[in-house]
């Protein structure tokens, strides 16, 4: 046996802090303690450094605190700016909370796996101490001096001597074999192969579940929760229209009252409103809201919506409707024609006079002629 | 943390000597039987017989939860204006009730008082029992549980991020921190009792078990060291986090503008509150373990007098909080805030408004009085009281807050269904079933944290005192 | 007892005296009654801290601080010397609290208010809280003298009866005290947590006058059995308070920038506009960062002379906390001048000379208490 220690056991605390002294004066190689629970003072007795742990939590503390803030700021702010609660996107105030918990979270876990794993370097189940036959009485109420030697520096008698003066009742001697290290490539082998066939059977298990049990959602109460569609057809009103109409007379807010009672008459009305880039695009948007789901997006009569419906909606860019005037247009978007439904309560007057330029518009763009090429 | 060898003066009066808080001999080897004894006998019937009953509450719980999964959230009684009612309560109440433990674990840790190794292994065990009672709540009110991932931040297709600025997900961050840090907490302090059993249990099932939990753990110095530093730096951070956890919970009310939950005093409040509720369950729990389980030695009657008065404190706390909730509602000449409280006691739920005045406030000053805090009768009394007001308080300031909204022809009397009731009832089957079982297959005292106090345990402390 | 420094302090506080004499003739009576309730409350709370201080020991029965007891107890006996000042300090309600001025009686929020902001009732209030200061401290401070000479340990059981009810009592009265003197200068402003706050401030304040006077006294080798150990608790509480005050203060913080309603954030609007924001954030850096990182380190707790520098710099930041609530309400930007700095020459140098005068008598230890051996033998 070239490597071991020597265990002195002791039966109260008191003959155990008695003795380290004394055997720290005549005794080569590292001292430790075994004890059922810590001892206060006795780290200084042996002599061990102090615990670098506060360090190592106030950073991780520090490192949590600042990078928890600076991704809530950049993921509410920056990534995605999120407006809630009339609040600034930069709002530290409201961040603080969660800054907070991530903080303690790495803080504590650097404590405490910090401690276990490295500090004390646990798990570790081969350490010879723990097949010791004073083992079962160290975690019980006995306490433990051992003296640690390697090569043949300690004469494994004296030590004895030395315990059995200072109060020991039992001495034990442990041999340490040759040492192991905490990880060994074995062990790096045995996780990679535990990972690889986990993963193999996990991904057979999900192809066959996946395979045998159909997948839906788990409850779609919610989804299927009756309603009325606004475009579709339901027999809850009587008109059988799942869209309510607006009451007969409504108008727009900031609605211009109209006398104008025939389309003939409104043929002398101008367009206030100047052929800008700004009018064009609010005319577009208006067309494309409102006209396009029948008289097509490009004006041309053909939309979706033809098939479905028993007349064909007027095509805007026929010679016939490049003649109208343009306050016959703004009439017939105003009081409807024929099918069409009267668009007083939908729109702005700003509104339309813009739909009526970009139905101008339309219609030179359908109607292009070769020069405009060039 | 050696009292033995204070010497005090003759004269000291009988009412100022130092409690006991061991009775009779106890010693480190003796102990370790005491407290180890119950993991190896068969349980009494009267263990079976409580069993069946909290596992039966728990399963029809669980069963009412399966129902709301299979129905909606249209199985409960809420509606609105009364969108959060017996979830958000529930919550509240058993995330309030683990903070005890929290409490005996980490800030009495830091203030020494000694008392509180003989039970803080069993509040720790209790805390994180009402923490899995508590986040059911959260879960199955978002409606669509399966989608509860979304709470947390992780790069997704959607390009979003959860809103941070919601103090909803402040709730997620702290109540899952708060389970993690009391679960690492609790496994820490068993560990070296984990230690102990390994070397004692004579089960070779039991033996691989206890050594795996142990870690290997040998009792060295070296690692004593760094583990009592760890395990004062989590308190420490514990106790920060106890406070922020419940004040989060406020946060949850307080940072809205509803009448009667926008209050700047919620977050102290709140947390008093639900060291107040801890404590009684605590209390409740420990009547009844050290009767049944023969620990009156190292649960002493001083024990159950000291967390009683830690209740009368919170009681008074509790109480100048109320005070300053109707000071206020009158001081702030704010109309709403007016009719919030008036409808607290004197509206459709008056009756709750004046159970949660009753429980919280008046039952408990009977502790002012040493009879009470000695008497079982007096404390589970108390207790009870405790409990049940807590939960009412919740229930106030939910449901009488929201009943009655800022729109007159929309407000609501909310009566909950007998699932709401089933759930409830189920987590507290749920709470009493873990319970059970952990004092059937854990020691419920903390061996290792009490040999360190038995006398003559700390050697190096001649002569010196703790508190 | 050296006769130079006191002369040196006498002289100090004279001068102060007739600066502030000065100040309220050049610059206007507002100015020098808003400087006289700042200083009234800056000493106030030190000597109801330290009163608090002595009855939290008696209820939760604690040992280790038996030894440093006379130190609070002396310095609490400035909640009695502030029971004049709080008189003379009501002379300031017409010069700093609009709810006395009869016009501001025809917005409807003050005149509902005025049941409990009128000034008859109001200084029936102050002298309620005077008289119930004073019987505190003739019981909890004048018993523990009594017992340095009979050694009779009956005070214990009387002062471990009494020190709950005293609780009761003191969280009543400083609330009221945080109400009547600080929130009514904004008379529609509310917060619930406002006594929380002022509490968290007043028990912090005591915690670093006590610690400051422990050191000192230790340095002048007056207290020799107080052991590091001792010195540590005293370093923990005041880290574990700075915490505690920042936690109320952010919660009231958040909770009014959040609800963003009127009559809430009127305080905060008043308290963040021109260099009142900037001095809002030197706050939270001095009464927050500042002492939190310095105390995080094992070390410090226990080194006497880094605590003192760090308690003296809470104690300043209480000291700004209070100047942050109380000047916005002279309005015209921040005053900060010889007028101000008087008052501190008059108060501080007063105020030394009289603790120093107190402790000059009797013992520095409660040597007739039971439990004072135990106490000693205390470590960590």
């Amino acid at each position: 046996m070239n490597s071991g220690s020597v265990l002195g056991i002791f039966d109260s605390a008191e003959l155990l802090v008695n003795a380290i002294p004394r055997v720290k004066a005549k005794a080569q190689g590292r001292l430790e303690a075994y004890t059922p629970y810590p001892i206060e003072g006795i780290d200084k007795l042996l002599g061990l450094r102090k615990s670098p742990i506060g360090g190592m939590v106030l950073i991780m503390g520090v490192i949590g605190a600042i990078s928890t803030i600076l991704f809530e700021l950049w993921t509410s702010g920056i990534d995605y700016p999120l407006t809630t609660a009339g609040k600034p996107h930069l709002s530290w105030e409201a961040f603080i909370p969660i800054m907070f918990e991530v903080t303690v979270l790495f803080a504590t876990f650097t404590a405490g796996l910090g401690m276990l794993l490295l500090l004390n370097r646990l798990p570790m189940f081969r350490d010879p101490m723990l097949s010791a036959k004073s083992m079962p009485l160290i975690t019980r109420d006995k306490f433990a001096l051992a003296v640690e030697f390697s090569g043949s520096d300690l004469d494994v008698d004296s030590i004895t001597k030395l315990f059995q003066q200072a109060g020991a009742g039992q001495v034990e001697v442990i041999a340490k074999p040759a040492p192991v290290g905490a990880v060994s490539p074995n062990f790096f082998a045995g996780l990679f192969a535990t990972i690889a066939v986990s993963c193999v059977i996990a991904g057979l298990l999900m192809y066959w579940a996946i395979k045998l049990f159909p997948v839906s959602p788990p409850i779609s109460h919610m989804l299927v929760q009756p309603r009325l569609n606004s475009q579709r057809a339901d027999g809850f009103f009587k008109n059988g229209f799942g869209m309510r109409l607006p009451v007969a007379g409504t108008v727009r807010r900031g609605a211009v009252s109209y006398s104008i009672t025939s389309q003939e008459n409104a043929a002398g009305l101008v367009n206030p409103y100047p052929r800008t880039n700004e009018i064009l695009n609010q005319g577009r948007r208006t067309y494309n809201t409102y006209c396009s789901v029948c008289h097509g997006i490009l004006g041309d009569g053909h939309p979706m919506l033809t098939a479905a419906y028993g007349a064909k909606p007027a095509n805007l860019v026929s010679q016939q409707m490049i003649d109208l005037r343009d306050g016959e247009v703004y009439h017939v978007i105003r009081m409807g024609r024929n099918a069409m439904p009267s668009y007083t309560a939908d729109l702005a007057e700003n509104e339309r006079w813009a739909t009526v330029h970009y139905i101008r518009t339309l219609q030179r763009a359908m109607n292009a002629r070769d020069d405009d090429i060039k | 943390m050696g009292s033995d060898a204070v010497v005090f003066p003759e004269n000291i009066p009988e009412g100022l000597k130092p409690p006991a808080i061991l009775v009779g001999e106890v010693n480190a080897g003796g102990l370790d039987d005491q407290v180890h004894s119950h993991l190896y006998r068969r349980p009494p019937k009267a263990w079976f017989i409580a069993f069946a009953i909290t596992s039966t509450f728990m399963l029809t719980g669980f069963g009412c939860i399966g129902y709301t999964f299979w129905l909606g959230i249209g199985a409960w009684g809420n509606n609105i204006p009364v969108g959060w009612a017996f979830d958000i309560i529930n919550f509240v109440f058993w995330i309030g009730i683990g903070h005890a433990g929290t409490l005996i674990s980490a800030i009495l840790l830091l203030f020494r008082a000694r008392w509180r190794n003989a039970i803080s292994r069993f509040s720790e065990a209790m805390t994180i029992f009402a923490v899995i009672c508590a986040v059911i709540f959260p879960l199955i009110h978002v409606g669509r549980p399966w989608l509860a991932f979304f709470l947390f931040p992780y790069p997704n297709q959607r390009a979003l991020w959860p809103n941070f600025r919601s103090p909803l997900i402040w709730d997620v961050f702290a109540v899952n921190t708060y389970f993690a840090v009391s679960l690492l907490f609790w496994y820490l302090g068993l560990m070296p009792d984990m230690a102990s059993l390994r070397d004692r249990t004579l089960g070779k099932v039991r033996k691989v078990i206890y050594s795996v939990l142990a870690l290997g753990w040998r009792g060295a110095a070296s690692h004593w060291q760094h583990y009592e530093r760890a395990y004062l730096i989590i308190a420490g951070l514990a106790t920060g986090l106890v406070l922020s956890v419940h004040s989060v919970v406020s946060f949850d009310f307080a940072v809205s503008l509803v009448p009667g939950w926008h209050m700047t005093i919620f977050p102290p409040y709140f947390v008093a509150g639900a060291i107040f509720a801890g404590f009684a369950m605590v209390v409740l729990a420990l009547v009844v373990v050290r009767t049944t389980m023969n620990l009156k030695n190292l649960i002493t009657d001083y024990h159950l007098e000291v967390m009683n008065k830690v209740i009368l404190t919170c009681a008074c706390l509790m109480g100048y909080s109320y005070l300053l909730e109707a000071f206020t509602a009158w001081y702030s000449m704010n109309s709403y805030i007016h009719h919030t409280f008036m409808q607290y006691i004197g509206g459709t739920y008056w009756w709750a408004g004046w159970t949660t005045i009753t429980c919280n406030i008046l039952i408990p000053q009977l502790l002012w009085f040493r009879r009470f805090r000695r008497s079982y009768t007096g404390m589970v009394f108390v207790a009870i009281a405790v409990t049940v007001g807590m939960w009412f308080e919740r229930f106030v300031i939910i449901v009488s807050s929201l009943h009655q909204d800022f729109l007159p022809s929309s407000w609501h009397i909310y009566k909950p269904t007998i699932v709401d009731f089933g759930i409830l009832f189920g987590t507290f089957g749920l709470f009493f079933t873990l319970v059970l079982l952990f004092a059937r297959v854990l020691p419920v005292i903390a061996t290792t944290e009490m040999k360190m106090i038995l006398p003559g345990s700390q050697p190096l402390h001649k002569g010196g005192s703790h508190e | 007892m050296n006769k130079q420094t006191d002369k040196r302090l006498a002289a100090t506080a004279a001068l102060g005296l007739i600066g502030i004499i000065a100040a309220g003739l050049v610059f206007g009576w507002s100015r020098f009654w808003a400087n006289w309730i700042l200083w009234f409350l800056f000493l106030l709370t030190i000597g109801l801290g330290s009163l608090f201080i002595v009855a939290l020991e008696h209820v939760v029965g604690a040992r280790w601080s038996i030894p440093l007891r006379r130190v609070p107890e002396r310095l609490s006996s400035l909640a009695v010397l502030m029971g004049p000042a709080a008189l003379l300090a009501l002379f300031s309600l017409h010069f700093l609290y609009p709810w006395t001025k009869p016009e501001n009686l025809q917005n409807p929020v003050m005149a509902g208010k005025a049941v409990w902001l009128n000034e008859r009732f109001f200084i029936w209030r102050v002298i309620g809280c005077v008289v119930l200061w004073a019987i505190a401290y003739w019981v909890f401070v004048s018993g523990s003298v009594r017992q340095d000479r009979d050694h009779n340990p009956s005070f214990n059981l009387r002062a471990r009866r009494l020190a709950p009810l005293f609780m009761v009592v003191f969280g009543i009265t400083i609330t009221i005290v945080a109400f009547d003197w600080i929130s009514s200068l904004e008379p529609e402003w509310y917060s619930d947590i406002f006594g929380v706050y002022i509490f968290a401030g007043t028990f912090l304040a005591g915690l670093a006058a006590t610690t400051l006077t422990v050191l000192y006294l230790k340095s002048k080798g007056r207290l020799p059995e107080i052991k590091p150990d001792h010195i540590y608790n005293l370093g923990g509480f005041l880290f574990a308070f700075t915490v505690f005050w920042s936690y109320i203060g952010f919660a009231q913080y958040l909770l009014m920038w959040y609800a963003n309603l009127p009559e809430e954030v009127l305080w905060y609007k008043e308290r963040l506009q021109g260099a009142w924001g900037p001095l809002l954030l030197v706050l939270a850096i001095f009464h927050f960062l500042v002492p939190f990182f310095l105390l995080i380190p094992r070390e410090a707790k226990s080194n006497p002379k880094f605590l003192f520098w760090t308690a003296a710099f809470i104690l300043f930041s209480h000291w700004l906390d209070l100047y942050w609530m109380i000047f916005p309400v002279l309005g015209h930007g921040m005053h900060l001048g010889w007028p101000e700095l008087s008052f501190g020459f008059f108060s501080i140098g007063g105020v030394l000379l009289w603790i120093r005068h107190s402790m000059s008598r009797g013992a520095d230890m409660p040597v007739g208490d039971p439990f004072l051996r135990e106490g000693l033998g205390f470590r960590l």
